[in-house]
């Protein structure tokens, strides 16, 4: 018990208890008042359709669970395998039975221009729901002022993590760790020459949001940007941070410090290479730091993966996934405004006021959301402390959170995830087939020019 | 006036069904479902081939005429994925064959108590295209592949990684080649099975080698069944999709990006419906271009003799 605590007067004791009992009580009353305002129990008696990728199943089919038990719901989970984005816009195009489901912003951005999406905004409660968003996040998800969807969860992709272990071992401290990009390769070469076989995994596997999303951040935290944010025209050069980051590439891939066989991984792959101990430093996903840090499921470096400091420079991107009704045709209103329901439970608040579904991802994973209620909770700071190497590296991965760009000028556009395969290829070719670094970015701009012109942008 | 009943009842003449007419009438559903299942999609991928489809800001469909087709034969990507598909296929035909046929010689020469492994043998045939793709990447990886586990087993640290751009098209091929090489065994063995036992005995008496006896006894009754197979595997090979994009995404990089990789890479992920419908009729023209030189020079061959 505190000194402060047991010094305190009577008179302080019952002013801070009555501000205690009225704080305990509006927040009831918040409780309370939003349980009437909102009301979730289904009354078309059909099944809401709700599809996501292959993600703590276990939790998703729980909460699913949990709300068809409590309101008599009929809400179908199922999960879905292969190329996400491309089969979820087969399954829109084609109006399949699906309500609800899970999207990255581009391709949210993407199904919008499809005409496929029922904007959160129209939810009954859509203004609080956007406003309990943090503004940037908000602004990323957002086209012509409509928010598309709820948060799911918000993260920093490509925040560089460290295995201390090794790095120690080769008599550095942490002190000395990189905080750049330009940092980071010179310290790769100086770890090689002391023996170091493996000291860098970049994030150059094969999935959608693999090597190409490692060129998008990294030429944004080296201060650049792909596209202009409002106009989509191309703003790649040479000799700017693009022309840094191919060159950097390059001289990565000629070292051989890259096995080939990263470029085959799919994320499960990249994942596991990290935690096996191999490698020193690799941008991974913010919330996997639990994962690397849990001893049931990393063993070699569980205990000793922290992150680089983010005081520099940034680090990553946001990466974020939102929860998005359809517009399914043929859907009746009652069943409509049943998924209306579903989402704002599963996406927002219960019936007890509460971030249910967000409280519970970020406890038990890590995953942060876009609201800003739940972040800045005293059960949010106690949930990530405990997940990381050490309580005090909290501080040093909100500094890299709140200051991870978005990718705003290639992602909220309709052709995002076309030139996100199409670079993709191109970085690959770069590398195995040695092109010129200066061809990829011109390449790379006329790209955004050719899409822009027929998308007519 | 009454007509005298002269006309004696005629012979009832039982009118024969002509074998044609036989084919006819029981192929007439089979013909109707087809034309249901195939010839519908097949026109409307046709009408799309001539369109530039677009679903974004409206559903439209505008008229290009030859356009897609010209670009296609301008478009590099589908000259490097069709030299890919073929490298492919030809690895799969021979090593498809090459194993199947060992395995039904390996099968027919199985002692009595060891013959429940002709069942067995089949269960490779059994898993689906997609979690065979799974199986080899796992077992290609570097980092959790059966090469890496070779080598520990024998004291290395080295990491061996069979999905390599140099030839992930031929561990891709070796793979498919497992999955089906077990249905070509069992169709052989079942061919093996009724060549007469005397004609071993012939060849015995005539003092061939175990060689002349496989090549003048054992494989002319199973030339047909290898030609069909080869056109099936050669078919299957050059559509092969799920398998491909599960083991390797068509990489590393791009290096196993085989035609039907690229065609879902246009239609699926850009939406480019009218490309890739002008794209999959050259697929169509080279799997059928493809079956009809194996017919020509082979097939007609072995239905002479």
């Amino acid at each position: 018990m505190s000194s402060d605590f047991l010094n305190m007067s009577r008179r302080s004791f019952l002013r801070t208890s009555a501000l205690l009992s009225a704080t305990a009580m509006t927040s009831s009353f918040a409780g309370a008042a939003f349980a009437q305002s909102v009301d979730f129990k289904p009354t078309s008696g059909e099944t809401v359709y709700f599809r996501g990728w292959q993600f703590r199943t276990d939790v998703v089919q729980q909460n699913v669970d949990l709300y068809n038990k409590t309101f008599g719901g009929k809400v179908d989970y199922a999960t879905v395998t292969g190329d996400y984005p491309a089969v979820m816009e087969k399954a829109l195009i084609a109006n399949e039975n699906l309500d609800v489901l899970y999207a990255n912003p581009s391709s949210a951005v993407r199904y919008n221009g499809g005409g496929w999406v029922l904007p959160a905004s129209e939810l009954p409660n859509g203004e609080e729901i956007a406003n309990g968003l943090y503004p940037n996040i908000r602004d990323a998800w957002s086209v012509d002022g409509k928010l598309l969807g709820l948060s799911y969860f918000v993260s920093t992709r490509g925040c560089l993590e460290v295995f201390t272990k090794p790095f120690l071992a080769a008599g550095f401290t942490e002190e000395q760790l990189p905080t750049t990009w330009d940092e980071l390769y010179d310290m790769v070469y100086v770890l090689k020459d002391k023996g170091v076989a493996t000291p860098f995994l970049p994030h150059w596997f094969g999935e959608y949001f693999g090597i190409s999303w490692a060129f998008v951040f990294e030429v944004m935290n080296r201060g650049g940007e792909v596209a202009d944010a409002k106009t989509h025209e191309p703003k790649l050069t040479v000799d700017g941070p693009a022309g840094k980051t191919l060159a950097a590439w390059k001289k990565l891939w000629k070292s051989g410090l890259v096995p080939e066989e990263v470029f085959s991984y799919n994320e499960a792959g990249y994942i596991d290479a990290f935690r096996s101990g191999r490698y020193v430093f690799s941008p991974q996903q913010i919330y996997d730091l639990k994962t690397f840090n849990d001893k049931a499921q990393s063993g070699d470096v569980a205990g000793h993966v922290t992150l680089l400091s983010g005081k520099n420079q940034s680090w990553g991107l946001i990466d974020s996934a939102l929860y998005v009704m359809t517009a399914r045709k043929g859907r009746s209103e009652a069943l409509t405004d049943d998924v209306k329901k579903f989402v704002n439970w599963y996406g927002y608040k219960d019936q007890d006021g509460k971030f249910f579904v967000a409280d519970r991802w970020l406890k038990e994973n890590m995953l942060f959301s876009g609201y800003k209620e739940v972040m800045e909770s005293p059960q949010a700071r106690e949930a990530v402390s405990t997940s990381l190497m050490r309580p005090e590296d909290y501080d040093r991965v909100l500094e890299v959170y709140s200051k991870t760009p978005y990718p705003k000028g290639i992602w909220n556009v309709v052709w995002s995830e076309e030139f996100n395969f199409w670079l993709r290829e191109k970085l690959f070719a770069f590398l195995q087939q040695d092109l010129e670094a200066e061809a990829v970015i011109n390449e790379a701009n006329e790209k955004i020019v050719e899409l822009n012109k027929r998308y007519k942008i | 006036m009454a007509h005298p009943d002269n006309s004696a009842p005629a012979p009832h003449r039982r009118t024969e069904v002509s074998n044609l007419s036989f084919a006819l009438i029981i192929s007439i559903p089979v013909l109707v479902f087809l034309l249901i299942v195939v010839a519908y999609p097949l026109a409307y991928a046709f009408y799309l081939s001539f369109n530039e489809i677009r679903f974004f800001g409206g559903y439209s469909a505008d008229w290009v005429g030859l356009t897609n087709y010209a670009n296609v034969l301008y478009d590099p990507s589908f000259w490097s994925s069709l030299g890919r598909t073929l490298r492919f296929t030809v690895e799969t035909v021979i090593l498809t064959l090459a194993i199947g046929l060992g395995l039904a010689l390996i099968l027919k020469h199985l002692p009595p108590g060891w013959r429940w492994l002709r069942a067995l043998i089949i269960l490779p045939w059994a898993v689906s295209p997609y979690g065979a793709g799974i199986f080899f990447a796992y077992l290609g990886r570097g980092q959790t592949g059966i090469g890496t586990s070779v080598a520990a087993a024998l004291g290395s640290d080295q990491t061996f990684n069979l999905i390599s751009a140099n030839f992930v098209m031929e561990y891709l091929a070796l793979g498919a080649a497992w999955n089906m090489a077990p249905l070509v065994a069992f169709f052989l063995l079942a061919n093996m099975l009724t060549t007469p036992p005397r004609l071993y005995d012939l060849a015995k008496i005539d003092q061939m080698s175990h060689f002349e006896t496989f090549w003048h006894v054992t494989l002319p009754p199973l030339r047909f069944t290898i030609f069909v197979f080869s056109c099936i595997t050669t078919v299957l090979a050059m559509k092969t999709f799920d398998y491909i994009f599960t083991e390797t995404q068509g990489g590393p990089g791009s290096a196993s990006a085989v035609l039907t990789y690229t065609l879902y890479k246009i239609s699926f992920v850009n939406l480019d419906l009218g490309y890739g419908a002008a794209m999959s009729f050259f697929l169509l023209a080279v799997i059928l271009g493809s079956t009809g030189i194996l017919y020509f020079i082979w097939g007609r061959k072995e239905e002479r003799q």
